[in-house]
C-alpha cells in the first residue's frame, strides 16, 4: 500500500515536472515571435520606453506600409522568388534522377559514388562556398544567377539522400514488369518512380525553396545590391535619413519575409518533419 | 530475426537482393544488360559528377592553389607565389587566430552541450503519454523554418541591453539590470538564439528514434522489476547512441564553420562592414574578414583549409570513439 502510494506520488511529480518544462519551453519559443509581432506595430519612440509595454498604446499598421515605401521590397521579393521556383524545381528533378540511379542501379562504382554524396554533407559549407565565389568571379559569373542555377543542376547531397532512400523501399517487380513491357529507364523513372515519390517531392521542394529564401551567405558574397535577394535587402534596409535603424519596421518586414515559409509548413508539416526524421535516422 | 528496427532494414535488405538479382540476370541475358545499366546509372547522375568535378573538385583545387600566393581577390597582376607563408603567418604572426580558435571552441561548450541535452530532454518528454503531444512538437520545430534575418531581428528585440524583454523580466527581480546580450555577454546571448533555432530538428530526430524503441523491451525490463531510471539508462539511451551520435557529428561540425549567426547578428540594422563583438569573434568571422574586408585572399583561404583539416581529423577522432559507446546492431557483430 504504501509502496503504491510513493509510487504515484512519483508519478504525479514527474507528469508536473513534465508539464512545467513543456510550458516553459513553450514560452520560450513563442516569446521572440510575440516580441516580433507586437513591437511591429509600434513606433519607434515607444521602442526604448523603459519599463517594457508589451503591447503598442495604438497600433502603427503604418510601419507595414512603409516596409514597402522604404525599400524596393516587392520587387526584391518576387526576384528572389522567381529564383526560388526556377532552382527548386532543377534541383528536385536533377536529385530525384540522381537519387534513383543510385537507388536502383547498383553497378560498380555506385557504392563508393554514393559515399562521396554523403561524404559531402561533412565538408562545411563555407569551404567550398569561397573557392567558388573565386572561380565565379574569375568567370565574370558573380553578380549573376548562374551560380545557383549551376548549383540547383548537380543536385543536393541531402535531397539526393531522401530520395534514395525512398525509392529504395519499391518493390523490384515493378520496374521488371515495366522492363518487360519495353520500358526504357528514363519513362520507369518518370512514369513510375516519380508519381508515386510524391510526398518525398513536396518535402525537397519546400527544403529547396527554404533555403533559397532564407540563405544569407551566398547572396551576400556573390551578388552586388542591385541584385540581391530579400534576405540580404531586408538586413540592410529600414534607417531612417540619419541612419537609425528602425527596428519596428524591420520587423514587419521581417513578418511578412517569413509569413509564407510558416505557412507552408503549417500545411505540410508531416512532409517536411518525414524529411527531417530520415536525414537524423538514417545518415 | 525478431528484431524490429524498421528504419534501416528495408534499405539495406533492399540493397542485398538488387546486388545477387543483378548477378543472375546477367548470367541469364548476356554481358549487355549490366553493361547498359552501368551506361544508365553514369548517364543520370552524370549532373551531380559534373557538379563533383567542377563545383567542388576544381575550386577547392584553385583554392589551395590559392593559399599559397598572395591572390588579394581582383587583379591577378601581381599574383605572386609565396610558398608557406600563409600558413606559417597563421600560426606565428596572428594572434587573432588563436583568438578567435578559443571563442569557437568555447560556443562549441556553450551550444552544443545545451542544444543536444534541452533537445533530447524534450523529446523524452514529449515521448511519454502527454497532452497536446503533436501541438508541442509543431511549436517546438516552428523557429527552424524562421530565415536566419528574421531569427535575429526578432531575437534583438529580446535582447537589447536597454529595452529588451529578458533584461525587463530579470528586472522584475533584480532592478536595475542591463545585461549586453548582444555585446559583452553577446555568447550567452547567440546560444539562446542558436538553441531557440536548433531545438526542433533535433527533437524530432530524437523523438521518432524514441518511438523506433521497441515497446516489447521496455516491458520485458518492466516485469523483470527495472525502474524508469534503470530503463533510461540501460535500454532506451543505448538505443539512442547512433542517433546522438550522428547529431553530436553534425553538431560538432556546424560549430566551427558557423558564421551565418554571429555576421547577421553584427550586420542586421548596422552594416555590413562591422565589426562582431569580441565575445563571438569566432574563427569563420575572422577568415571572412580577411577575405572581404581585408582582401588577403590567400590567407583567408589558407585558414579555412586549416580549419577544413581541422575538423576532418576532428570528426575521424569523434568516429574512432565510437566503437566505445555507440549501440550497434549489425548483424555481423553477433547476436
Amino acid at each position: 500500500m504504501d509502496y503504491a502510494l510513493r509510487a504515484r506520488l512519483a508519478k504525479r511529480f514527474y507528469r508536473f515536472l513534465s508539464y512545467t518544462l513543456l510550458i516553459g519551453v513553450a514560452i520560450i519559443i513563442i516569446m521572440p515571435l510575440a516580441a516580433m509581432a507586437t513591437t511591429s506595430i509600434k513606433q519607434m519612440s515607444e521602442y526604448n520606453v523603459w519599463p517594457i509595454n508589451i503591447l503598442p498604446r495604438v497600433p502603427q499598421w503604418s510601419n507595414y506600409a512603409a516596409v514597402f515605401e522604404m525599400a524596393p521590397y516587392l520587387k526584391v521579393a518576387l526576384r528572389t522568388a522567381a529564383l526560388g521556383i526556377i532552382v527548386t524545381i532543377i534541383v528536385t528533378a536533377s536529385s530525384s534522377l540522381i537519387g534513383f540511379a543510385f537507388a536502383r542501379y547498383p553497378v560498380k562504382g555506385s557504392k563508393p559514388l554514393f559515399f562521396i554524396v554523403v561524404g559531402l554533407m561533412i565538408i562545411p559549407y563555407i569551404v567550398v562556398l569561397i573557392p567558388q565565389f573565386v572561380m565565379y568571379s574569375r568567370l565574370h559569373l558573380t553578380n549573376t544567377y548562374w551560380p545557383w542555377i549551376f548549383g540547383a543542376i548537380a543536385g543536393n547531397s541531402f535531397y539526393i539522400f531522401l530520395f534514395r532512400q525512398f525509392f529504395l523501399s519499391f518493390p523490384r517487380e515493378l520496374e521488371d514488369a515495366a522492363e518487360v513491357d519495353g520500358a526504357g529507364p528514363f519513362r520507369i523513372f518518370w512514369q513510375i518512380f516519380l508519381p508515386n515519390a510524391k510526398p518525398v517531392i513536396a518535402a525537397v521542394m519546400i527544403f529547396a525553396f527554404s533555403y533559397i529564401w532564407g540563405d544569407y551567405m551566398t547572396p551576400l558574397i556573390l551578388l552586388n545590391d542591385d541584385k540581391t535577394l530579400l534576405s540580404v535587402k531586408i538586413a540592410t534596409s529600414y534607417s531612417n535619413p540619419q541612419g537609425v535603424w528602425l527596428i519596428t519596421i524591420a520587423l514587419a518586414a521581417n513578418l511578412i519575409y517569413m509569413l509564407p515559409l510558416v505557412i507552408v509548413f503549417f500545411l505540410a508539416q508531416k512532409h517536411i518533419l518525414k524529411g527531417v526524421v530520415t536525414s537524423g535516422l538514417k545518415g | 530475426m525478431s528484431s524490429p528496427t524498421v528504419s534501416h532494414k528495408p534499405w539495406q535488405s533492399g540493397d542485398h537482393e538488387k546486388n545477387t538479382a543483378v548477378s543472375t540476370k546477367v548470367e541469364g541475358r548476356g554481358l549487355t544488360r549490366g553493361q547498359r545499366r552501368t551506361v544508365t546509372f553514369y548517364l543520370f547522375i552524370s549532373p551531380w559528377l559534373l557538379g563533383f568535378i567542377f563545383l567542388t573538385t576544381i575550386p577547392m583545387l584553385l583554392g589551395f592553389l590559392t593559399s599559397f600566393t598572395n591572390y588579394e581577390g581582383l587583379s591577378i597582376a601581381n599574383l605572386r607565389f609565396v610558398g608557406l607563408t600563409n600558413y606559417v603567418r597563421a600560426f606565428t604572426a596572428d594572434p587573432e587566430v588563436g583568438f578567435s580558435l578559443g571563442r569557437t571552441l568555447l560556443w562549441g561548450l556553450f551550444n552544443l552541450p545545451t542544444w543536444l541535452i534541452l533537445s533530447f530532454a524534450m523529446a523524452l518528454i514529449l515521448n511519454q503519454n502527454v497532452r497536446g503531444q503533436g501541438f508541442f512538437r509543431t511549436l517546438y520545430y516552428l523557429p527552424s523554418v524562421v530565415p536566419v534575418v528574421a531569427a535575429i531581428t526578432a531575437w534583438k528585440v529580446i535582447l537589447d541591453k536597454n529595452a529588451g524583454w529578458l533584461n525587463g523580466i530579470i528586472d522584475l527581480f533584480i532592478p536595475g539590470t542591463a545585461i549586453g546580450w548582444l555585446s559583452d555577454y553577446a555568447m550567452p546571448g547567440m546560444t539562446m538564439i542558436a538553441v531557440w533555432t536548433g531545438l526542433g530538428t533535433a527533437m524530432v530526430i530524437f523523438l521518432a528514434g524514441l518511438q523506433n524503441i521497441p515497446d516489447e523491451l521496455v516491458e520485458a525490463a518492466r516485469i523483470d522489476g527495472a525502474n524508469s531510471f534503470q530503463i533510461f539508462r540501460y535500454i532506451t539511451l543505448p538505443l539512442m547512441t547512433p542517433v546522438i551520435f550522428l547529431q553530436l557529428v553534425m553538431g560538432l561540425i556546424g560549430v566551427f564553420q558557423q558564421l551565418n549567426l554571429p555576421l547577421v547578428l553584427t550586420q542586421v540594422g548596422i552594416s555590413t562592414g562591422a565589426v562582431p563583438p569580441r565575445q563571438i569573434y569566432l574563427y569563420m568571422i575572422h577568415v571572412y574578414r580577411q577575405i572581404f574586408i581585408s582582401s588577403r585572399w590567400g590567407y583567408g583561404i589558407a585558414l579555412l583549409w586549416l580549419l577544413f583539416i581541422g575538423v576532418f581529423v576532428l570528426t575521424l577522432i569523434v568516429f574512432w570513439t565510437e566503437k566505445y559507446w555507440v549501440y550497434s546492431d549489425r548483424p555481423e557483430e553477433g547476436r
